[in-house]
Formats: structure tokens, sequence, C-alpha cells
């Protein structure tokens, strides 16, 4: 029973989930191609977004205020982690990275229950953007076309920060090659600090602009992990435009297929991890380089 | 240590898990929690062969867990299967060629991706317990009533059914895991897994399938696995669905970083920190949620402060108390560097025993050994090289020289099949290898001396060389598990062979990361030697010595030449044209000119190519 | 017992069984302290089993609770074992309304002194089971309980009836807890799927009539299954209510915006939210969003606990559901009352149904003890299998002997409008009390099959 609204309106939240995804999805690549460390501490940056987001907005009232103080907390958290623990990590071998982000993972949605417990919390959307709007062939909430502006802002943002910027040239440098960023004559650590830092402020960005749409609990963030590996895997470790990408196909897979039968959309999701993995084994936008 | 009293271990293992019952349960620990160690630490005897052995870290092992014991019950609780013993048997086989197609697609990847794609793999696994095939393992509800444990014996059928009884049963399997795993280690198969972990390039280039010995100890990972989620459901007469759920993976990465990967007794001991905690702040302190707030910064300061784990610490400790003695008796330093000691005798002993390694050098044949026609390499827009021939004969001593981006060490690659050409074709010995793999060309004799070292950094100087020597004696894959490696004809012949040839006789257990500079490069020089190359490729072997160094290098060099092919690079004119018969000058990736050394120091062409910055190495 | 059974094959078996019973028994009562399961025969017609009788020779009984304290389900671990631990406050100190339900508890049970143990479940069978056989190991528990999902009130309800020891469920809402994984050992209490749909169908039918549309939301696993088709089953057959979509997702969902696509584009006029715990929670806050609410009606045939909590009155209102209990019943029956204000005086909040469930289940127990006379766990379960009626915080129920299920009734609730609320916690208003007996299937219809005593 394919019927063409319903179709339009699947590839739609197809859409907002896929930049959704595509921006934490971001998040972890950078860091990765940058410092050489899968973060699997993300989802918790996701879920400590989402919280610090709520606890602004109960002081202040303000999404936007929530956005940004939530964002800059995320961000602090992710630049004290990496001066404090990740640093001494870099010359340990990449098992003990993961090992010692994992721990951290945990220690951060445990902290986050014992500080606030259980029960979900919901940041209301901001008064612009409540209600329904109608778009012809479907009705939407309107927060969802919103989130949907946002988080494209947002990877433009970080597209320009990626780009346009002396620390992108040496983000995008080091993924390329992490010998020549040595010889540069760069303090490193200076920026693996920063790329820390901005890769946990996408996931808590995320984690904010999704705070509206599905509330939060501690534990938000495990299943968001491992979407983003798939997307990650897809698009390309490292890639900034292959984690876009591979976040737009993981929102449609999993979009469309629920409409045939939803039991199967995150089946439909691996299996197409697992072609590209066959196809291109670098994902589709990766190269060779990093492993 | 293993090494010296092969079944002390075996024996400390077997006294100590007789004895744990009578001692353990003063310190703490109940029954079922032992028999619950004993599932884990079973667990993690296969996970630490992948991982601490092999370093290949898998998230995913939730998924054969899983997928053994959700079998297993499964024939004991809906079919008139009674013999849990073949059950759990069958149950792990299953699990094992799981394992296998896992493998054939998480094995393309290594490293981070491999970690990420068997979490997704895993997740799959669980839906699909979940949902499709809950009519077989119960879904959300798993499948109770799984008996206890029996054992069969044609005349009665003995009933594990209480805590001591199923700890004996859960013991024996333990030690039986435990034996064949301590023999796959000390077998052949389990040096080359750790040489996979420390250098996988190096391992596929001296002459190893190191795919396949990585699908190998995927699959016995998976076995394994598979067989304590079969004594899984045993224990708790329940075969629970969250086996499959991440946390599963999750906790058997954190008991084996606990306890300490790559010693096998890890994961036995991290499970039981783990458990024992767990019990510890739950039941004893009444922490309640925040139990897991607490084992997190535990372990996350485990992590940071014992990179070795519980078995690493009580090792340094070890160490720490019994050097401290023996510091009082030595007052020596530690051994000299032997290359000071003992530079002339090289060369001596060298000579006497190079005559034995002519069996496959080209001695007795003559004409074209390699022949290389149009060989190019494109990378991107940048050519490295063009349209290169070149052809070297038997028994030939080559010099290639060119400024530093000439492309020499492309050359050498392609040669060696490292990578794979733009366009041209490769000819060994009558053979095209132009499309061979690395590992296939070194099985015929084609091998090559790195520029920058590629070693077995965390083994023995003696199991680097066994490494190389294995990769001639073995073939490129062979699953003999249970053989130990003194049992390999030849191996140790070959090894002392090549050791006195490089001079590295007296540091043979020497772990490379204690060895100098000038050691570190002879080894690298042979372990190409140790395959018994009839072609050998050194790239810059003389580079970052000292002039010292260089001479005993050059003599050594000379020594092993005798009977042998070699195409040598390298920038040290001087030593080069003292060792070659013939050089080849590349300039902009392209051949400029080939002659004798004398023809080459006089040709105008070279003269010019070298003028400029590097003009000094001409001198 | 300890030790090895011999199979009916054997022809030998006795001496050899006799050696080796010896050789285990020795070993562990010599050398080994804190052994739980191994005992030696008492009285001839009692032989010892599971903890009995050393987990009631101190002069304490511990009971074992394995709750969710983390994970998705933490908050309605959290509070059923508050309901729990104030039960076994009551059973020390002879509180009142313990006294009224098990009138001969007295300063504990039997002479002993009840104790409580909770750990992590983390709404997981394995980490249930697990954290009851240390329970059982170092405190030779006599009772276990604990549960929020179906999952793990089957695998312990199993795990009771191999260890021999008495298991009550918490929240568990599958037909086959006191259905085709039915033990012995295994009381329950609570409601669950056919006894609300059965309930709450006729309501709906009598407020909405016949012949509407209907989407139904699934968690996909054996329970949502059951309670959809329950409920399903019962609309259309009694009312001819059509189900133009039942939207299936995975347990853990997330974002529901693809499902509630699907709905919002299939001309229901209901939608019957079976999701759980933080699914429905989820789910029913993005219906909202949708515009689904409150366009179509929500239906929630399980209610889940802390649901309008977390949601607001926003989208509870209006909301039909069925569910075990709801503190404004303080107002028909004084022993809600009297437990209302005991917990809130506790624990500063009104209670949810976990915490009913768990202090009613534990007084139940007490009451079956303490009549019985004897922990012996035959005895307990013959003194429930007695099908007497006895009070609850609800009026008078009884125990069904034939499946174990508590017959009880189900509350039939609709949310209420933020501004009718009297006080931050009165959310619902309750429409019916349905008496439970015409509820239940027949005991064999789930295919319940109790299994042996000993």
């Amino acid at each position: 029973m394919v019927n063409w609204a319903n179709f339009i309106s699947q590839c739609f939240n197809g859409l907002v989930l896929g930049a959704l995804l595509a921006l934490i999805s971001s998040g972890l690549t950078i860091i990765y191609g940058t410092l050489g460390v899968l973060n699997l501490a993300h989802g918790a940056m996701f879920m400590l977004g989402g919280y610090a987001g709520w606890l602004a907005y109960t002081y202040s009232g303000s999404f936007i205020v929530a956005l940004i103080a939530g964002s800059l907390f995320v961000m602090l958290v992710g630049v004290v982690t990496e001066r404090l623990i990740i640093r001494h990590f870099y010359s340990r071998p990449p098992e003990d990275q993961l090992l010692v982000t994992f721990g951290l993972g945990i220690v951060f949605v445990e902290a986050v229950r014992f500080f606030f417990g259980s029960l979900s919390k919901t940041t209301p959307p901001p008064a612009l953007f409540q209600g329904i709007t109608n778009l012809g062939f479907m009705f939407y909430p309107t927060y969802r076309l919103a989130a949907l502006g946002i988080v494209a802002i947002a990877l433009l943002a970080l597209y320009f920060v990626l780009y346009k910027t002396r620390i992108g040239m040496i983000v995008r440098a080091g993924i390329e090659d992490s010998v020549m960023v040595d010889s540069l004559g760069i303090d490193v650590y200076k920026v693996f600090m920063l790329v820390f830092g901005i890769g946990a402020m996408a996931a808590g960005f995320a984690g904010i602009v999704n705070a509206p749409v599905v509330s939060i609990a501690p534990d938000v963030g495990e299943a968001i992990l491992v979407q983003t590996f798939v997307v990650v895997v897809i698009g390309g470790v490292g890639s900034f435009p292959g984690a876009i990408i591979g976040g737009l196909i993981a929102g449609e897979i999993i979009s469309i297929t629920s409409m045939f039968n939803p039991a199967y959309s995150y089946v439909m999701l691996f299996i197409a991890m697992t072609l590209v993995l066959v196809l291109r084994p670098h994902g589709l936008l990766g190269t060779a380089g990093r492993e | 240590m293993l090494r010296q009293r092969p079944l002390l271990v075996e024996i400390l293992t077997a006294v100590a898990l007789i004895a744990a019952p009578f001692v353990l349960p003063y310190l703490g620990f109940t029954p079922t929690t032992i028999n619950r160690i004993l599932i884990w630490g079973l667990l993690g005897i296969g996970f630490d062969l992948l991982f601490g052995y092999t370093g290949l870290l898998s998230f995913g092992q939730s998924a054969f867990f899983g997928t053994g014991g959700m079998f297993a019950a499964y024939l004991l609780t809906q079919t008139s299967l009674e013999n849990t013993i073949v059950a759990v048997i069958l149950g792990a086989i299953v699990a094992g060629v799981v394992g296998y197609l896992v493998g054939l697609i998480a094995l393309r990847r290594t490293g981070i991706y491999f970690a990420m794609i068997t979490v997704a793999i895993a997740e799959v696994f669980f839906f699909v317990e979940f949902n499709p095939l809950s009519e077989y393992t119960g879904g959300e509800n798993g499948l109770p009533g799984v008996p206890a444990p029996n054992l069969e014996l044609g005349f009665t059928t003995i009933q594990f059914d209480s805590n001591w009884s199923m700890y004996v049963f859960f013991a024996f399997w333990y030690f039986v895991g435990l034996v064949i795993a301590l023999r796959i280690v000390r077998s052949p198969v389990g040096l080359l897994l750790r040489a996979i972990r420390d250098n996988p390039l190096r391992a596929e280039a001296l002459g190893h399938n190191i795919h396949g010995y990585k699908l190998a100890v995927f699959v016995i990972a998976a076995v394994y696995t598979g067989f304590a989620g079969g004594l899984l459901g045993m224990l708790q007469g329940f075969m629970p669905p969250d086996a499959f759920m991440f946390d599963t993976s999750g906790e058997i990465v954190m008991q084996t970083a606990i306890g300490g990967a790559g010693t096998l007794f890890g994961p036995l001991l991290g499970a039981a920190a783990w458990l024992y905690l767990s019990d510890f702040f739950q039941t004893t302190l009444h922490l309640g949620a925040t139990w897991k707030l607490v084992l997190g910064i535990v372990f996350v300061l485990l992590v940071c402060f014992l990179r070795r784990g519980l078995v690493g610490a009580i090792v340094d400790l070890y160490r720490l108390a019994t050097r401290r003695k023996d510091g009082a008796e030595k007052t020596g330093p530690t051994p000299a560097p032997v290359s000071v000691v003992s530079p002339s005798p090289a060369p001596v002993m060298a000579r006497t025993v190079a005559a034995a390694a002519e069996r496959n050098s080209g001695g007795g044949k003559s004409g074209q050994i390699l022949q290389a026609t149009g060989l190019t390499k494109r990378y991107g827009g940048v050519i490295a090289n063009s349209d290169i021939d070149f052809t070297v004969d038997h028994g030939e001593m080559r010099g290639i020289i060119g400024p530093n981006g000439a492309g020499k060490s492309t050359f050498f690659k392609m040669l060696t099949c490292e990578v794979p050409p733009t366009s041209g074709k490769i000819v060994f010995e009558g053979r095209d290898i132009t499309s061979m793999g690395v590992n296939e060309v070194c099985q015929l004799g084609l091998t090559k001396s790195y520029q920058i070292n590629q070693l077995f950094e965390r083994l023995t100087v003696r199991e680097n060389l066994a490494i190389a020597a294995l990769g001639e004696l073995r073939g490129k894959f062979k699953l003999d598990l249970f053989r130990s490696l003194s049992g390999v004809p030849g191996l140790d012949e070959q090894v002392n062979r090549t050791a006195s040839l490089v001079n590295l006789t007296a540091r043979l257990h020497t772990p490379v990361s204690e060895l100098a500079y000038g050691e570190k490069r002879r080894l690298e020089v042979g372990l190409a030697l140790a395959t018994s190359p009839s072609l050998l490729l050194l790239d810059e072997p003389l580079a970052g010595m000292s002039p010292q160094e260089r001479v005993e290098t050059v003599a050594l060099l000379k020594s092993i030449a005798r009977g042998r092919t070699m195409i040598i690079i390298d920038h040290d004119m001087d030593s080069l044209f003292e060792l070659v018969e013939k050089v080849t000058v590349l300039q902009e990736g392209s051949v400029l000119v080939e002659g004798t050394p004398d023809e080459i120091k006089t040709n105008a062409k070279v003269q010019e190519a070298y003028l400029g910055g590097v003009h000094g190495e001409m001198a | 017992m300890a030790g090895f059974k011999s199979g009916n094959k054997g022809m030998d078996g006795f001496s050899r069984r006799r050696v080796l019973q010896l050789g285990a028994g020795v070993a562990s009562a010599t050398f080994i302290p804190g052994l739980g399961t191994i005992g030696w025969a008492y009285a001839d017609d009692k032989p010892a089993m599971g903890t009995w009788p050393a987990g009631s020779q101190g002069d304490t009984v511990y009971i074992g609770a394995a709750v969710p304290l983390t994970g998705a389900y933490a908050s309605s671990g959290e509070d059923e074992r508050k309901g729990m631990e104030l039960a076994v406050e009551h059973m020390n100190t002879n509180h009142e309304l313990m006294k009224k339900i098990a009138p001969k508890v007295d300063k504990g049970v039997l002479g002993k002194k009840v104790a409580l143990l909770s750990a992590d479940s983390a709404a997981k069978p394995n980490q249930a089971v697990q954290a009851e056989q240390t329970f059982i190991n170092q405190n030779k528990i006599i009772l276990m309980t604990g549960s929020t999902s179906s999952a793990v009130a089957v695998a312990l309800n199993k795990f009771a009836q191999r260890e021999k020891i008495l298991y009550v469920a918490a929240i568990s809402g599958s037909n086959d807890t006191t259905g085709k994984d039915c033990v012995r050992y295994g009381f329950r209490q609570n409601f669950y799927g056919q006894t609300a749909a059965a309930a709450i169908g006729p309501v709906l039918i009598k407020q909405f009539g016949k012949n509407r549309k209907a989407a139904f939301m699934t968690p996909d696993y054996t329970y949502g299954h059951t309670v959809t088709k329950s409920v399903n089953d019962y609309l259309k057959e009694n009312a001819g209510w059509e189900m133009v979509t039942n939207q299936v997702s995975p347990l853990g969902t997330q974002d529901f915006s693809q499902y509630l696509t699907n709905i919002a584009n299939s001309g229901a006029e209901f939608l019957i939210n079976v999701n759980w715990g933080r699914d429905a929670v989820l789910s029913s806050q993005q219906a909202k969003q949708f515009g689904i609410l409150p366009k179509m009606k929500l239906v929630i045939p399980y209610q889940i606990p802390f649901l309008a909590k977390e949601v607001g009155p926003d989208i509870t209102e209006g909301v039909f559901a069925a569910t075990d209990f709801w503190w404004t019943l303080e107002d028909k029956y004084p022993l809600a009352k009297m437990f209302v204000d005991a917990f809130q005086k506790k624990y500063g909040y009104r209670p949810e149904w976990g915490a009913e469930n768990g202090y009613i289940s534990f007084a139940h127990w007490a009451r079956m003890v303490s009549e019985a006379g004897s922990f012996y766990p035959p005895d307990v379960i013959k003194q429930y299998e007695k099908g007497e009626t006895i009070p609850s915080l609800v009026g008078d129920v009884h125990y069904r002997p034939e499946d174990h299920q508590c017959v009880r009734p189900v509350i039939i609730v609709r949310g209420k409008a933020k501004k009718d609320m009297k006080n931050d916690e009165d959310f619902w208003e309750v429409l019916e009390v349905v008496p439970g007996e015409g509820l239940m299937q027949a005991p064999d219809a789930f295919g319940c099959k109790l299994g042996d005593y000993t």
C-alpha cells in the first residue's frame, strides 16, 4: 500500500533524522580523523547536551540560551576530558583509547542519573516553533521543520570552521596526513583539545536540538552511538562530507523501510552498511589513509 | 617463562581450580559467582586470543555468546536431545560457523573500523533473536527450563545439579579450554597471531596469509564464546535474551582490560574483580543505583593507571621484588650492547654459514631472475614511476641510487607487490607476479628489508626471526594449532643460522624494544634473510647508522651476498659502490642511466642530477 | 540436594550416587561456609529444599528483590522497591495496615524479623537471576521478587521453580507469567494483558459505540503482540471496531516519526498505544507533536507508572487507561488511603501502581506464611492455593489455585485536564473498578501447567 503522500512524508522524516545523525556523526568523525581516537563516549556527549540544555532552559526559560549555554558546556566537558584524560592516551594503543572512552561514557551516564534521576525530562520547543505546519501533502510538527533548519545551519557552521579557518585547515590536513601536521610547527595539543571540544559540541548541540522531539533520559545516547557508527562506516571514517551523506542515507533507509515493515528498518540499515563495506571498503567518501 | 616448564602453567591452574572452592568462599565469593567467573573466564580465553594475542578488538562477542547459548538451549528444551555436553558442543559449532560468516565481513577492515562493524553486526543478531526468530528463542523471554549439566555414561547419568557439582563441570571445561588455548599460543599459529598484533603488514610481507589467520582466530574465539553461552544457560536454568545485548560485549572487553590482555588468565581475573565488586557495591555497601557509577569510575582509573591490567600489575610486582633481590648481588649494569663488543667475528661466522643458505639462492642458475617492463605508478595526478624497464640476473648485486623523490621506494614496493602498478608487468623467475599478493611473492622467494624498521617490537629477537623463517617452512597458511614451535622441523636451525649471520646470537632472548638501533637494523635485514629469499631487496640498509656501524654492515652485506641476488637502495654511495657490481640511477620516476660503479661515478648526467642540494652525497 | 542424581537407566546407580553425594556433601559441609543449597533432611515429611530450612533458622528472614535501578525502567523499579520496603517495615512494626491484611503478623513473620535485600537488575533477565543467585548464596533468601517487564518475571518464575524458592512477580503484564510460563512457585498479584483488554474494551464501547477505526502502536516483542491481539479481538468481535494500521516498533525506539506518519495517514479515530516504559512516553509525546493527539483519542490498555508525570496532563487529558491502582482510590477504599498516606509520608510522593503491587504482594505473602504457620514452601503454596478471600488495597481478592493469578479488579482511569487537577499528582480520575472475576480467561486457556511442589 504505497501511497505517495505517505512516501513523501517518510522521505521528509528521513531527512530530519538524517540531518541529526549527520551532525552527531560529523563530530565523531572529525575527532577520529584528527586525533585518531574513536570516542565511545560520544553518545554520552549527546546526552549531556540534552541535560545541559534542559537545565539552562529551566533556569532561563529561553531556548536560545539553552542552545548556547548547553553546547558551550558540552564543549567545555570535551576540552576538559581531552586535557585530563584523552591526552595521555595518544601514545597508547588504540584499544586503550576505546576502553577509556567506553568507561567515560558509563561514568557520564550514571553521573547524570545520580544527579537528575531516571525520569525523562522534556525541554519544550520555543514558542515560535510550537504547533503543526501544513505542508500541503502532510501535517508536520513545526519544531521538526525548525530543527531541520537549525541542524542545517550548524552543519554549515561546521563546514565553515573546517574549510574556511586556519584551525579547519589544520584539522583537514591532519585527517589527510597526521605526520605532516606535526612538522608544521603547530602546537598540536592545543589543536587536538579544540577539536575534541568541537566534536563533543556537535553531539551536544544535536542533543539539545533533539530534546524537544525526544525527551531526554540518561541512556538516550546509547542507541544513537551505534547508529552513528553505521553512518561513519557508510560515509567513510574521517570524512566530513561522508558523515553528512551517510547520515542522510541512514535516515532515509530507516524511514522508507518503515513504510513497508517498520520492524526491519534497522536490519536494512545494517545490510546497507555491509553492502557498502563489500563494494567500497573505505566507505563512500573515505580514503585508505586512516584505519 | 612458558617455554621453560611447559606443563607448569597447566598444573598450577589445575591446582588452583581444585583449591578454589575451599578458599574463595572465605573471601566472600558465593558458589554461583565462582561459576559465573568460570564462564566469563572461558569466554575470555577466546576473546583474549582474539584481542590480547591478535590485537583484534571486537565489540560483537555477544552475537556468538547468544547464538551458541540459544542453540544449545533450544536443543535441550525444544527437542528430545538430553545430552547437555552434545548440545553445548553443537551450540559452539554453530557459533563458530556464524563467526566464520561474520568474520568474512568484519575482517575486511581492521582497527577502529573492525570494532565498529562488530558492534553493528551484533546489534543485528540481537534484533533477529528478538523478533524474527522469537518462536525459537522465546523473544524477550528467552528460553527457560534449560537442564543442569549431565554426563551420560551409558549405564548411568551423572547430574551436576548443585552449585558445587556444577563447579566441577565448569571447572573441567575451563581447564580443557585453557589447555587448548595454551597449545594454540605455543604453536606456530600462536606466534603468528602475536606477529599480526605487532605488525600485520610485516607479517604479511614475510609470506603469511594474515587474513586467513585472523579469520581462524575469529572463529576460534566465536567457538569459545558460543560454548560459554551454552554453559550460562545451564548454570541458571534459563537462556537469557540479554546474552545478545551490547552489554555482554562491553563487559567482556572491560573484564579483559581489567584483568590484563594477552595473558589468557586476565579475563578470569577481570571477571572475578568485576563480579565481586558489583556484588560488593550492591549487597555490602548498599550503593543502590550508584553502584554502576562507582564501578565505571573504578574502571576508568584502572585503564588510566594499570596499563596491563591486574595480571600485568602482579607480574610487575613480582619482577620488582625479584629484581631488588638480584640487584643487591649483581653490581654491573645491564649487558652492554653486543654490537660494540663483537664487531669482527660477524663476517667470519657469517661466511661459514652463508654457504649453507645457498640452497635457495641463485647459485646454480643463470640468466634473468627479475624482469620488469613498462612499470608505471600514479597516485592521483602525481607520477611516482613512469615506464621503468629493469632486469636483474641471477647472482647479481645491483644498486639503485637517485636523489630524494626519484621514486626508489615506490619502485621497490611495486617489485614486492606491496602496491599494484598502474601499468606494466613484473616477471620473477619466469612467473608473472604483477597482480600477486605480497605474501605470495615472499613465498616465491622475493622479499625486502625496509627503510624504516618493521619489526615485531614486543617479541624477542628469536621470535622475530622465527616468524620470518616460518613463512618459508610452513607455507603461507597452515592451521597447525596443536604443534609446538619446537616441533617445526628446521626452525631452530634456520633461526640460529640467521641470527649468527646478522650477529645477534647473543641477543636471541632480548625483546626487540630493548635493542640498540644498529641491532634493530641488523634484525631488519635478518628478517628478510630468514625467509631464505632468492632475491633480496634492501631499502637503505645503512640509513641512520654511524660510520662504524656502516663499516660493519657493509661487511655483513658482503658476506651474505655470496650466492644471492640482491638489489640495494642507498644514499651512501661510497659504501654502495663498494658492494655492487652494477648501478641503476633513477630520476623523477624514470631510469636515468645504468652501468658499473665506475661508469656511474663519471657519468655526466648523474653528476648533473646530483648537483645542488644533494651533491654532498657524491663526495 | 547436593550431588548427583542417578538416571533411570542406572543399575548400580545407588552405591555410586551415595559415594558421590557423600563426597560433595562432606566437601561442602565441612570446608565451605555460606552454602545455601546443601542441607540434610530434618524431618521425614519435610525434606530440605531450596533455602529451607536454612533460610528461616536465624532470627531474620530475607527477601531478595531484583529491580531495575539503572536503564530505561529505573524509575518504575525504584517505585517498586519503595513499596516493598514499606511493606517490610510494616511487617516488622505491626503497622495497622499490615495487620488488616495479614492479622497474624507480629513484629515480623512467625517470630522472625523480615529484611529486604535489593539489587539492580537493569530490567535484564540475566542480571536479575544473577542477583537472586547471590542473595540465595549469601543470605538464603526465602522469597524473591522484582521485574518491570515480563521477560524478568518469566525468567525468575522458572528460576524459582528450579531453586524451590517462592517468587512473587512485580510489574509483569504478559499473559504468559501465569499462562504458559506459570510455575508452582510463582504468584502474581497485578493485572495483565488479558484482563486489561477485557476491562477497557467495554468501557470504550460504552463511551464511543460501534464500528470505530483504531490505529495500534505495538512494541515488537511477545508482550506487545499479545496485548494488541487481546484488545483488538475484543473490540472487533464485540463492536466491530477496525484496526486500520498496526505500527510495530522495536524495543527502545527513540524517534517514532515514521510510525506516526503512517498513523496520521491512516484515517484512524483512536490511537491504541501498547508501548511500555520509555517507549510509551516518547511515542505519546511525539503523537502530540504530530497533531495526532488530540485529533485521535489515545488509549493506553496497560498503564505505565509515571507516564502522566513524565508527559504531562496536556497529553494525558482524556486518555483512557487500564491500571492496577491509582491513588485517588483512597476515597473508595480505606486500606488504600492508609497505604497512600503511609507511602507519601515516607517518600514524599503518592505511590504509583508498581509500589502498590510490591506492597500488597508482600503483605499477601506475609499473610500466607503466618496463616500456614510454616516457612516450608509447599505449605505456603498450599495456603495460597486454598483460594481464600483476602483483603487487598482495592477490596477483597483471592488467588486462583490453578494458575496462581490473583483475581483482582482492574481500574479504568481517564486523564484529567490540567485545570481540573486538585494537586500536582491528580492526573487521573477513576472511571470504573471492573471486578476481576469476569475478566479472566479460563484457568487452562493459556496453557498453564504449574509443576511440582518439591
